[in-house]
């Protein structure tokens, strides 16, 4: 990378520090989010305009576009205009091709997947030329195989930047059809002020200090599982570990929550949306993704990894299918692995970077970084991090009924 | 050569009836299959002729059907009580300005439908500015008083986002009455309203605030509920009553009123239909107890694959409206609506 776009990136991370003092950053985000979210056709009719599309070359590849790209809220580098990514105005002016960035388009795994699935099973194209999906929905993705075959030839950066750990799954064991976007934890995230004291567990979001003031994730592996072990600590679940939680085990939780929805005490099951709750004083104690409240909320709202410990997980790229651009979606994953741009995108969005390197280049952008736990979780908080569950379909469907009795859907 | 003119209607219709047959009639017949079939999705759906499906939907979710009711039922009530005088005074005080005023009633809809539900969280949420007022200025409510993630706030997004649907067709409806016929009553001694007015405005506001803090929640259904609500509705009953024997005259309820039913009767219809149905504003704005059955459908469809349940509630919802809407035509059907053999 050249010393412009270096000193550019450090302009920008003085601006960012400086917007981190306005609760409304996190809203006007999340508005964009929205607004930006309706743009693309997720229909499958994905319809270019006309003169966008060039047809598949037979030599050498040529980017084709736009590319659609699905991802989570908050995932992304944004400059103060709550819009403008560096990381992806500059892949457009390298490539000459339009990036049709859908912010916040993914809320859920599932409920995402489900508006894909009829193109996935007709074979047609969905829309989409690269989405990010957490391990077990991935894993789905591909045992399906309802994901293209990405040639290593077109990602040389990403084949020698992977990190080692994120190498070798049982369910990819070869990264033919993915690769990490980033990794992150789900744990406990609170307003200081507004909760007057610091929150340190799981247990502390049933204080009755805090009710109808806290929300849940509707994510029902991350909700269930960091209850679980928050009973686990106090005696009152059994000894399985999260990733082999079973039907039994999320009765008890949907037990022990159940009451606490009656009241009034959890007041709501939130995907992203949280980020807003919290600039409202609406919410002030929900479990939380790791980096969200850093990038996208005020000052006074923290995340915690809970003593009782947290889930670790991984958001992966995977190209969909019958993707239209499937070569620009594999340059774009090359993109974010060079270590330069994989250190600027980490330290916007506070996640943990599945890039080699990252650790140093980071440290060069902005030396408080290398000591961020978001970024750089401690050994101690490693040890106690767990992977989210995995269910076989009918402990799926047993277990989503019970947490539909939790939501009230 | 003979013309068939049989066919020319026909041909007129075609591309309606062919449209309705793609996307209302063949959608319908698959869901009808769907909501009898029993599988998952992994293994596929068969066709088995399973009627637990609707045992199950109805004899599960009773709560999320009784707050679509309760919450479609009061937007629709809102939306009225709020739509009429702004229709009638557009109808009949607009003068040259009723363009522009019809246009501003509209004009929310420029924006998206999400980020109008997105900023009712903020104007609502709990250091908002309608808190802001109700509890740090004027002390009216207890500290820990919310609107956001309650029934109010799901009965209110609605009644906004439906407002429109509702002032529409009541100014269509108000703006053709012959202005003469008003004039007519007034000649026959037709003054203002005072004792019709006393009674039944008195009556009907007691009534509404009755059913509103009944239905929102405020007001435990029991006995006790009752004689806590009275004074409010006292002070309901007495706003009712000045409002309708001051404000409301005898011509406008013997001549205006009935000559705008078939406009109430349709922006009942367009408001009911669509807020019974919605789970936007649930979803963004109630709590996991004001989930109505839109937010059962789409979680059934989109979180938990159940299509089966999901399409056995969206034909448990589409019957209820249609007797909810036969009642109401019953009732207070127009010409139009009943084969006008009148």
């Amino acid at each position: 990378m050249s010393e412009h776009a270096t000193s550019r990136i450090t302009a920008e991370l003085s601006r960012r520090r400086f917007l981190q003092g306005t609760t409304l950053v996190g809203f006007g985000a999340f508005l964009a989010a929205c607004s930006g979210g309706s743009s693309p056709s997720p229909t499958g009719a994905a319809s270019p305009a006309p003169g966008d599309t060039t047809p598949p070359s037979t030599g050498p590849q040529e980017p084709t576009g736009p590319l659609n790209f699905a991802n989570w809220d908050a995932y992304i580098d944004v400059e103060d205009d709550g819009v403008t990514s560096p990381t992806l105005v500059e892949f457009t002016e390298t490539y000459g091709v339009e990036v049709n960035y859908a912010n916040a388009q993914i809320e859920d795994n599932a409920g995402f997947v489900a508006t894909i699935r009829p193109q996935l099973q007709a074979g047609v194209d969905t829309g989409w030329d690269l989405i990010v999906l957490t391990d077990w929905m991935a894993a789905k993705i591909v045992e399906a195989g309802w994901a293209e075959k990405i040639d290593e030839a077109n990602i040389p950066d990403a084949v020698a930047n992977l990190r080692d750990e994120l190498k070798g799954l049982p369910w990819d064991p070869n990264q033919e059809y993915h690769y990490p976007w980033q990794s992150g934890a789900t744990g406990i995230g609170y307003n200081s002020v507004s909760t007057g004291r610091e929150l340190t567990k799981v247990a502390d979001l049933f204080d009755p200090a805090f009710a109808t003031k806290v929300t849940l994730l509707n994510e029902v592996r991350d909700t269930l599982s960091l209850i679980h072990r928050m009973l686990q600590a106090q005696g009152l679940a059994s000894d399985n570990p999260s990733e082999e939680l079973t039907v039994e085990d999320a009765q008890a939780v949907v037990d022990y929550v159940l009451p606490f929805v009656d009241s009034g005490h959890i007041r709501a099951f939130t995907g992203n949306e949280y980020l807003a709750d919290f600039g409202t004083g609406t919410t002030w104690a929900a479990i939380v993704w790791s980096g969200d409240l850093a990038s996208s909320a005020g000052p006074d709202d923290v995340f915690v990894y809970p003593e009782e410990g947290s889930n670790i997980w991984t958001d992966n790229m995977l190209i969909p299918k019958g993707a239209k651009n499937k070569y620009t979606a594999e340059l774009m994953i090359n993109w974010v692995y060079d270590v330069e741009r994989a250190a600027r995108l980490a330290n916007w969005i506070y996640y943990i970077s599945p890039v080699n390197g990252v650790a140093d280049a980071i440290t060069e952008l902005d030396p408080e970084a290398g000591d961020n736990p978001l970024l750089f979780p401690p050994a101690d908080v490693v040890a106690n991090q767990h992977p989210l569950p995995n269910w076989s379909e009918a402990d799926e469907s047993a277990i989503l009924d019970l947490f539909s009795t939790l939501t009230g859907e | 050569m003979r013309r068939p003119r049989w066919l020319i209607p026909w041909l007129l219709m075609a591309p309606g009836l062919l449209w309705l047959l793609a996307f209302f009639v063949l959608p319908n017949i698959q869901m009808v299959a769907m909501s009898l079939s029993s599988g998952t999705i992994g293994t596929g759906f068969q066709l088995t002729w399973d009627f637990d499906n609707y045992v199950g939907a109805f004899g599960r979710f009773p709560d999320n059907f009784r707050n679509s009711l309760v919450y479609g039922g009061l937007a629709t009530l809102l939306t009225f009580l709020i739509g009429y005088p702004l229709a009638y005074g557009i109808a009949v005080r607009g003068g040259r300005y009723k363009n522009l005023l019809l246009f501003l009633v509209i004009a929310p809809f420029f924006t998206s439908f999400l980020i109008r539900v997105i900023s009712w969280r903020i104007i609502l949420g709990d250091n908002g500015p309608i808190i802001a007022v109700v509890r740090d200025a004027l002390s009216l409510v207890p500290a820990n008083f919310s609107i956001i993630n309650t029934p109010l706030a799901v009965v209110s997004g609605l009644t906004y986002q439906f407002l429109p649907f509702m002032v529409l067709p009541l100014y269509v409806s108000l703006e053709k009455i012959d202005h003469r016929l008003i004039e007519a009553a007034r000649d026959l001694y037709a003054g203002p309203w005072r004792r019709g007015g006393l009674v039944v405005g008195g009556a009907g506001g007691a009534a509404l605030v009755g059913v509103l803090l009944f239905a929102l929640g405020y007001a435990d259904p029991s006995l006790d509920g009752l004689v806590g609500s009275l004074p409010a509705m006292v002070v309901g009953g007495l706003a009712g009553a000045a409002i309708g024997s001051l404000l409301v005259s005898e011509s406008f309820v013997r001549v205006t009123f009935p000559l705008s039913l078939p406009g109430v009767f349709a922006g009942s219809i367009l408001v009911f239909i669509p807020s019974i149905g919605d789970f936007v504003n649930a979803e963004l704005l109630g709590n996991p107890k004001t989930q109505m059955v839109g937010n059962v459908i789409q979680g059934r469809f989109l979180q938990q694959n159940d299509y089966p349940t999901a399409a056995a509630l969206s034909f448990i919802l589409m019957a209820a409206i249609l007797v909810a809407i036969a009642i109401y035509a019953r009732v207070l059907g127009t010409e139009e609506l009943t084969g006008g053999r009148a």
